[in-house]
């Protein structure tokens, strides 16, 4: 599987949220850490944060943009919208399954 | 930026060098905006500390799949070799727990116990054998390492480990001196009463120290040696292959001890508790349970290896 294969597994794994984040545009740690706690709910601390920006920027996911900062900002590359696309895909039909057989089983128990 | 701020609390000291200087400034200045001022927690810093550790573990091959597949093979070759020289200090104890117990157990009570004893040892043979063949096949690249002026980013290592061994042999060597003045009920632990005991006692826990701190020394200058060398990549699935006998070797013996315990406390509890022969006993040895207990950790960590081996080697095959 083309997900499996770029390291991006669950909806909630880090990977997975930093790149639908930085779908939206370039941005520094603590702005995707803020973004994705309002998106998804969930809280990346610092070290997890960068683990996954390191994993990523080694596949070509992400690059980081130039900056006289010390907060340097990424953003996704072809590569990571690319895989971002496969994984989206795949939860869609996990979704549409998963909606499709509940549907009856609902109406069952309800 | 003030005394709590994480460059001055070391908390990027858990993170590997290579990776401090790619993304040491980014790190520093995401962890000031996530604490605003405060100082670190407790939690804060373990999470620090453990990504740190796990991002050691990814730059040495021992986490994830991101590094070259190659060099996750000899890492995960490396980390068998390591829950070998533990598995080495179970078994030290074991052979210590288990000395003569076929002169004190009756012959109706040992048979099952006496099989397990040679499965173990038989196994140690082999595995130890495998292990000293990994490093002669390893040599060829060492002396080329050595020759290209390799020595001084080792010779730290060496140093401390041979250093370590002279104190190991000397403490040994008079531990063997002692013991020959004891009984083997005496050596066992039994008539604590007796002051020699006790120093026999005392002198044996600080040799199997020093021996312990000895072997962790000679596998951390192997471990230093190997990760610098550069072998031929026959010789890497060579080594892969022993790790894996190695790692089987390990389970079994591992088995084996369980079932000489089972034996001997079924059938001659007493000997585990270093008393009367034939008193009542509980089956229950602290010292046995401890043994077990590094063994089986050494296989765990030795399963962890295998499965990483296994990983690399079908995505190398892959390749």
């Amino acid at each position: 599987m083309a997900t499996a294969r770029n390291g991006l597994r669950r909806p909630n794994d880090p990977p997975v949220l930093i790149l639908t984040s930085l779908a939206s545009g370039p941005k520094h740690g603590h702005a995707l850490a803020k973004d994705i706690e309002e998106f998804a709910g969930v809280a990346l601390g610092p070290g997890t944060l960068y683990g996954a920006i390191t994993r990523l920027e080694e596949r070509g996911l992400i690059e980081p943009l130039g900056s006289d900062d010390r907060r340097r900002p990424y953003r996704i590359t072809a590569a990571g919208a690319g895989a971002l696309a496969d994984v989206l895909a795949d939860m869609q039909r996990l979704a549409a399954v998963g909606t499709s057989r509940l549907g009856p089983l609902a109406g069952r128990l309800a | 930026m003030n005394a709590a701020t994480p460059d001055r609390s070391g908390l990027l000291k858990w993170y590997p060098s290579r990776w401090r200087e790619r993304y040491g400034e980014e790190m520093a200045a995401v962890m000031e905006d996530f604490l605003d001022g405060r100082p670190p927690s407790r939690r804060f810093r373990a999470s620090i500390a453990w990504a740190g550790l796990r991002e050691r573990g990814h730059e040495t091959g021992l986490f994830g799949d991101s590094g070259p597949a190659g060099a996750r093979l000899r890492a995960a070759c490396l980390l068998v070799l390591c829950a070998w020289s533990a598995f080495v200090v179970a078994g030290a104890s074991f052979a210590k727990i288990a000395e003569n117990f076929d002169l004190a157990v009756p012959a109706h009570a040992r048979a099952l116990a006496a099989d397990s004893w040679y499965t173990v040892s038989l196994g140690a043979v082999v595995a130890g054998t495998f292990v000293l063949v990994g490093a002669a096949m390893a040599m060829p690249a060492f002396v080329r390492f050595l020759r290209s002026g390799g020595w001084p980013s080792v010779r730290g290592h060496v140093v401390r480990a041979a250093s370590s061994s002279i104190v190991a042999v000397a403490a040994a060597s008079g531990l063997v001196a002692l013991a020959h003045t004891l009984t083997p009920a005496e050596r066992n632990g039994a008539l604590l009463y007796h002051p020699v005991v006790w120093y026999y006692l005392v002198a044996f826990i600080a040799t199997a120290l020093v021996v312990g701190v000895s072997l962790a020394l000679w596998t951390a200058a192997a471990v230093a040696t190997a990760s610098r060398i550069v072998l031929p990549e026959g010789v890497v699935s060579a080594e892969a292959v022993l790790a894996l006998a190695v790692a089987g070797g390990m389970v079994l013996m591992t088995a084996a001890t369980a079932l000489w315990w089972g034996a001997i406390g079924s059938s001659a509890a007493w000997y585990l508790q270093g008393v009367r022969p034939g008193s009542p006993a509980s089956a229950v040895s602290t010292n046995l349970a401890a043994t077990m207990a590094l063994m089986v950790l050494a296989c765990a960590v030795a399963s962890y290896g295998v499965v990483r081996i296994l990983r690399s080697w079908s995505e190398l095959r892959l390749a």
